[in-house]
């Protein structure tokens, strides 16, 4: 590509393509790619420890010197001799094959000074794909504190290319790298070391399978350069981060230690957010009640207040969790951990037919299936990684938590279990995460020796050298999950509340939120006649044996784009208007309203002990969550998985909230 | 023959030889661990699999299941 120079130095620049270049940044997984990608493109993108995270394609786009550059972050690679999804997209865009995406005009290979000769051999194989390549050496303050030394000059000579000295956090070598970039544009191309082709040409003699005798060709090649370009200044000792990986990875204290971990996130996720969530829930009240002010009464009104704001500000509430779960996902993500989990974790995990890789994708799922799901992209083994997306929506995400609190609260017995300090209701939420656990564990072993039989995967994971997670970084990760989650309220869930509210306000007179007890019969009465009530009834015969009237039955199924919209559903139905359930005195009177609900025409109760902990196993196991089988469907590129998920999981929940119902009955809970 | 399975806790080797010609054996060899290169076996996760390895300057992770593809000095 010809490059005009840069004239017009006042930041007007023209559009012009030969003023544009785009620049493909390459790079094994965790060689703070991404932190240099911020850096330069300033857009931020999300990065961390845990080999292949970024999994999404990003570019950015800046200006130097009256060029505009536009950079592509390429997923994480070890060799372009692709094997994972991620490898795939990253040779694919620099061949050129993806029609949405510029071919790049030059390749940067991010190379982690600490790990020069593993690196390497992706920058042996980028300088064969023909364009210009710069390496830019990340970390470089990290390998000189550990003693390395990398002669750039003799480096460069070598490969035949720029070799730019980076600091990617303090932007050090920023401006040099662009500036090269820039340069690279008049060069004719690239060309293939002499040394390395000798070494390839021999490597074509030899009796290996080719693609073995070139990569044992290229490792030689590296070989030779580092005894030229490497120097050690010290005496290699043990570093800081191999102690603390010493007690990590023990077999004893590592488990610990993991152990310790998951459960300080996870009291931290329900016991850390319960203030913060107190805060929005009260912020979403006084919303309404001002919609209450500034709307006249009618149909407007009921839309805004019963529709819009509790389906809405239902689900709000679970930002603060959200974010938590994410703060220390990225926080263990970034400091290595999260590698270090997936090996302790192995061992477990192939026994079910998983692997050491699901672990990520299911701890994500307890919070939310989505990323969940999205993460099971770094697994390589197609197999893996579509047993994970099964089974990750299993695990209890803490959408199903207020359905848990709300149940147990109302209706297990705060009682003491045996002569422990546990508390039965604190031991029943507890029991639901487990029977999600297990269920799935045994989904996975079945699946794994029937449909998905073949021969064992195997398991290559770099455990990448300790760091400091970087804040920025941290922070970003917890914005983009925070954005995510709140667009989806603002679209789907929004657009669900509205559609079920219209359900139940039709074809009757509009239900009035919070009313005198006559006009609550009526809209009672309202509500058994909407389109929702009447679904209700229809389905009873199928919900009967696990205890539910029709009532219940039809929050369960105004509850499949969302779990957490039953609660919303069940406030309706039970002629509450909107219920809030993260407050505690709306809470509470939505529990006195469940607690005095009857069945039809007679005094029995609706909820007993049983029925809550049907409902409960119901929600634990069920796909009542139309943006988890999206996601699947768009995530395994086929509508068939998303219908597997719902039928299978439908059926199991159907059969564990029966079980339990008649188990419950029998026993005379 | 020995292979990197059989080889102890603390104990550093020379590769020979990766076995097999299928895509695990060539990520193996993509990941440095060539003939002649250097290995120590670091660790072992809590239920004896997969084996923490240290080569190249770096540390990585595979069951012993591919460790035993690999061919080591005796």
């Amino acid at each position: 590509m010809s490059s005009t120079k840069a004239r017009n130095a006042t930041g007007q620049q023209s559009l012009e393509t030969d003023m544009k270049l785009t620049v493909a940044l390459l790079g094994n997984p965790n060689t703070g790619k991404s932190t240099l990608f911020s850096a330069i493109a300033g857009i931020p993108t999300r990065i961390g420890n845990y080999p292949g995270v970024t999994v999404e394609e990003k570019v950015g786009t800046f200006l130097h010197r009256g060029h505009t550059i536009e950079l592509i972050d390429l997923p994480g690679a070890y060799s372009l001799n692709a094997k994972s999804p991620d490898e795939q997209v990253a040779v694919d865009v620099l061949c050129g094959n993806i029609t949405s995406v510029t071919q790049p005009d030059c390749i940067v290979v991010v190379v982690d000074a600490t790990n020069l000769s593993r690196n390497l051999y992706l920058v042996s194989q980028a300088l064969a794909v023909g364009r210009p390549v710069l390496v830019a050496l990340t970390l470089c303050d990290v390998a000189e504190s550990k003693g390395i030394h990398i002669d750039r000059k003799k480096l460069s000579e070598v490969l035949g290319c720029p070799v730019l000295r980076l600091v990617a956090p303090r932007r050090d070598g920023i401006d040099q790298l662009a500036d090269a970039l820039i340069e690279s544009s008049d060069w004719s191309g690239q060309v293939v070391p002499k040394a390395l082709n000798t070494y390839l040409s021999q490597s074509a003699e030899s009796d290996r399978p080719v693609a073995a005798a070139d990569a044992i060709a290229r490792y030689s090649w590296i070989d030779d350069i580092t005894k030229d370009v490497l120097s050690f200044s010290t005496k290699h000792s043990r570093s800081l981060g191999e102690r603390i990986d010493a007690v990590l990875t023990h077999r004893i204290l590592g488990t610990v230690v993991f152990g310790m971990t998951m459960l300080s996130i996870f009291s931290s996720i329900f016991w850390l957010a319960t203030p913060l969530m107190d805060l929005v829930s009260g912020g979403v009240e006084l919303l309404a009640a001002w919609a209450e002010l500034v709307i006249p009464d009618g149909i407007l009104q009921s839309l805004v207040i019963n529709g819009i704001i509790a389906g809405v500000g239902g689900v709000v509430i679970f930002l603060p969790q959200i974010a938590i779960l994410f703060l220390f996902v990225a926080v263990l993500e970034g400091c290595g951990y999260l590698a270090r989990a997936a090996f302790l974790m192995d061992r477990l995990l192939v026994g079910v037919g998983l692997s050491g890789k699901s672990f990520i994708p299911l701890l994500s799922s307890f919070a939310c299936a989505i990323p969940g799901i999205m993460a099971a992209r770094t697994i390589e083994n197609r197999r893996d990684r579509l047993l994970t997306i099964l089974v990750a929506p299993l695990m209890s995400c803490s959408a199903r938590l207020p359905v848990y609190l709300l149940l147990c609260s109302a209706f297990v017995p705060n009682v003491a279990v045996g002569n422990t300090w546990f508390r039965l209701p604190a031991v029943v939420l507890a029991s639901m995460y487990l029977i999600g656990i297990l269920v799935a564990a045994i989904v996975a072993f079945v699946l794994s020796r029937t449909i998905f039989r073949g021969p064992p995967q195997p398991f290559v994971l770099e455990l990448p050298s300790w760091r400091w997670p970087q804040p920025a970084v941290v922070g970003e990760r917890v914005r983009e999950a925070a954005v995510s989650f709140l667009k989806n309220a603002g679209t789907l869930i929004l657009a669900v509340s509205i559609v079920v509210w219209a359900l139940g306000s039709f074809p009757k007179p509009v239900i009035q939120a919070g009313v005198d007890p006559v006009s609550a019969e009526q809209q009672g009465e309202a509500l058994r006649q909407s389109f929702l009530g009447r679904a209700g009834r229809f389905i009873e015969p199928a919900v009967k044996p696990l205890g539910w009237d029709w009532r219940i039955g039809c929050a369960a199924v105004a509850s499949f784009p969302a779990r957490e919209v039953v609660l919303g559903v069940l406030g309706v139905i039970y002629n509450l208007g909107d219920v809030d359930p993260g407050e505690e005195e709306g809470a509470g009177m939505l529990i006195r309203q469940l607690r005095s609900a009857t069945w039809d025409g007679t005094d029995r109760k609706v909820f007993t002990l049983p029925v809550a902990l049907s409902i409960m196993v119901f929600f634990a196991l069920c796909a009542q969550c139309a943006s988890t089988l999206v996601i699947i469907g768009k995530e395994t590129a086929s509508w068939v998985w998303p219908l597997v998920s719902f039928t299978y999981m439908t059926a199991l929940a159907w059969i564990g909230a029966f079980c339990v119902f008649q188990l419950g009955t029998t026993l005379g809970w | 023959m020995r292979s990197l399975a059989t080889v102890n806790i603390g104990t550093t080797t020379q590769v020979v030889d990766v076995s097999g010609d299928d895509n695990t054996s060539l990520r193996l060899l993509e990941m440095g661990l060539t003939p002649g290169v250097e290995v120590t076996i670091v660790g072992a996760a809590p239920l004896g699999d997969p084996v923490e390895l240290e080569l190249r300057g770096y540390r990585l992770s595979i069951r012993r299941n591919e460790a035993a593809r690999v061919v080591v000095a005796t």
